[in-house]
């Protein structure tokens, strides 16, 4: 892989996230972190140890509390999302997040009144996307085809989840973000879906970040996994994870 | 942004029907409170409506008439007439001679017949049917009419007496009827003369000469004053106003002030208690509009962060519990419009052996109709307009992980 700046996506230089209740402290701190177009990332972890943070912050959906640089290389340039956050500017980041993310939750996040096809064509049809079969394509690599006009409650968990991808991959995103994307179904069928997400953003050549409390799913598939490390404190009040990469 | 609105539209659209049971739940309570309330209106607009209208519809009611007799003059006469307030006035004789013996060849007998004068508007006669007009063309009550036995197009002998010069006289006069007045205008046997007619029989029992008809007698009048009036107001609403007015120049009235006061005050009171009933309804229903919009924010976290997260727009988000907030207004209008509608039925129907007929104790006018949905609507964009700065206020992160 070539490391030019021209090439970076996401940077991040002390970036914090602290959040504070009933006297017990979370914090999650990144001193450094450079993600690279078209990589893949593992963040690896026991769950509270804050990766659902650092993804939401990196989908721009969760403020940082703290924060010296976080900018994102969209097509157009450089976009300072530090700035976006500090200025309100909510939109801003909501059209960053049509045009650029994708995100596939631990469990659901489809919209329950919409049939599979209408699910996975949500972003398409907010940015206008003409359709040109992509739905079916995916629907067909999922094995959706036949669920294509059913509602998510008609499904199974394991279906829902690759509805959940084809939506994330629809509108050909440059980044998608996976949130313990298989940790609702059983070993078998996640390391069975995770290989066919994995393959699927390869072959659309996506930047994939994607959070796993198991790194057995995915060593070989061929993922940078991101170092961080969690402390507590001795009386358990304070949990702090330093991530960086 | 315009694609993205439509689209929060049908998504709102299809959640909207997707949960029907919900959506019903919330129609019905709108139309619960909305219905009722309707009905309410609908049965104090009826009856105070139909009160009023008798009131409006019969012109006895706005007559102000003078106690006792004075002297107005023409000019006096055509001042008030220029009032917007005033409907119609002519002047009146002195009573005694007032008055005209009639005789028909069908009828056969004698008629003493009161003259009234009149002009083309009387309130008292019906105004699609010519005027008594000139010095010929007469209007004759219904009950005078019978007993003559005469009908419109019929020609009357009148006859007039007068002692003159220590000499009895007597003149006949034809008269043609152009009309016979509504059997409630005027109970007594009467006829409605034009005012020039009036003059001319008052000037003959007063011994003056009347050229017009080639009665002979001393000099005609030159400046002539009346005894009295006949005044009609534009409006019952006017005849309080018109009587202060008159009491201030001196001029004792007598009206049906009372009465319609009486009425005005209660369509007051009830209209009071109408709008108490209203407002505690009007509140009841915002707030439990508003309750239930406001509800189904929290409980549509999950789906509005999702829709944060996909990337719609704060205005958006904002579109969406509106949207569904207009439906409900819409269709629990139109539900609460059905409640009324039979409620109305069976209330007049029940109601009809004792009213009049056309006569409705509870009833809408189209308009109301219209004023109801647009409070419905006002209510309902209020709350959804709290509801959806709070849907606004979602953090995508919040809502995503809930189960």
């Amino acid at each position: 892989m070539r490391e030019s700046a021209s090439d970076i996506i996401y940077q991040l230089k002390n970036v914090a996230r602290v959040r504070e209740s009933n006297g017990y402290a979370f914090s999650l701190r990144v001193p450094s972190l450079r993600i690279q177009r078209g990589e893949k990332i593992a963040l690896i972890g026991e769950s509270g140890c804050g990766k659902s943070t650092l993804l939401d912050m990196l989908a721009f959906i969760l403020r940082p509390t703290e924060l010296e640089d976080f900018s994102f290389h969209a097509r157009g340039g450089r976009v300072d999302i530090g700035e976006a956050w500090s200025k309100r500017r909510r939109n801003r980041l909501a059209a960053l997040r049509k045009a650029h993310l994708g995100y596939v939750m631990q469990t659901g996040g489809l919209l329950p009144f919409l049939n599979v096809h209408d699910n996975i064509n949500l972003s398409r049809r907010m940015l206008g996307m003409e359709d040109d079969g992509t739905v079916r394509t995916l629907a067909r690599e999922l094995g959706l085809t036949r669920h294509l006009h059913k509602l998510p409650s008609a499904l199974s968990t394991g279906e829902r989840q690759r509805v959940a991808i084809g939506r994330a991959l629809a509108h050909r995103p440059a980044i998608v973000i996976a949130d313990e994307p298989t940790a609702s179904v059983d070993p078998f069928a996640a390391e069975k879906i995770m290989s066919l997400f994995i393959g699927m953003v390869e072959e659309m050549n996506i930047t994939v970040i994607v959070a796993s409390h198991a790194w057995r799913h995915i060593k070989q598939l061929g993922l940078r996994r991101l170092a961080h490390h969690t402390r507590k404190s001795p009386d358990g009040r304070m949990t702090e994870t330093v991530v960086s990469g | 942004m315009l694609r993205q609105k439509r689209q929060i539209l049908s998504l709102a659209t299809r959640d909207y029907f997707h949960e029907w049971q919900i959506s019903i739940c919330f129609v019905l309570a709108l139309a619960a409170v909305l219905g009722p309330m309707m009905v309410l209106f609908g049965l104090k607009f009826g009856i105070v409506g139909s009160m009023i209208e008798e009131l409006v519809e019969d012109p006895v009611k706005r007559e102000i008439r003078p106690v006792g007799s004075g002297h107005y003059d023409r000019v006096w006469m055509d001042k008030l007439h220029k009032r917007d307030d005033v409907a119609f006035i002519v002047p009146r004789i002195r009573s005694i001679a007032s008055s005209l013996s009639a005789q028909s060849e069908a009828g056969g007998r004698i008629l003493h017949l009161e003259v009234i004068p009149s002009a083309p508007g009387d309130p008292l006669l019906d105004a699609s049917l010519p005027a008594p007009d000139g010095l010929d063309k007469v209007v004759l009550s219904a009950s005078a009419a019978r007993k003559l036995q005469l009908s419109a197009g019929d020609t009357l002998e009148g006859s007039l007496v007068r002692t003159w010069q220590g000499r009895k006289e007597r003149v006949v006069l034809s008269l043609k009827i152009v009309a016979i007045a509504p059997a409630t205008a005027f109970r007594r046997d009467g006829l409605f003369a034009s005012v020039m007619l009036v003059e001319a029989l008052e000037d003959f029992r007063d011994g003056h000469a009347v050229p017009a008809l080639g009665w002979e007698g001393s000099p005609a009048v030159k400046e002539r004053t009346y005894t009295g009036f006949r005044l009609y107001a534009r409006s019952i609403y006017d005849v309080a106003a018109l009587e202060d007015s008159f009491e201030r120049s001196g001029i004792e009235v007598r009206t049906q002030a009372a009465d319609i006061e009486t009425v005005r005050r209660m369509d007051n009171t009830l209209s009071a208690i109408y709008w108490a009933i209203a407002l505690i309804g009007l509140g009841g229903f915002s707030l439990s509009l508003g309750a239930s919009l406001w509800a189904n924010v929290d409980r549509k976290r999950k789906e509005l962060s999702v829709l944060r997260l996909v990337g719609f727009r704060t205005g958006e988000i904002v579109l969406f519990p509106l949207v569904q907030g207009l439906y409900t207004g819409v269709f629990g209008w139109i539900l609460a419009c059905g409640i009324y509608l039979a409620a109305a039925w069976s209330i007049n129907a029940m109601l009809a052996p004792q009213l009049e007929k056309a006569q409705k104790i509870c009833r809408l006018l189209p308009e109301h109709y219209l004023i109801a949905l647009g409070i419905t609507l006002g209510a309902a964009l209020l709350a959804a307009i709290l509801a959806g700065m709070r849907a606004a206020r979602v953090e995508p992160s919040e809502g995503l992980r809930e189960l």
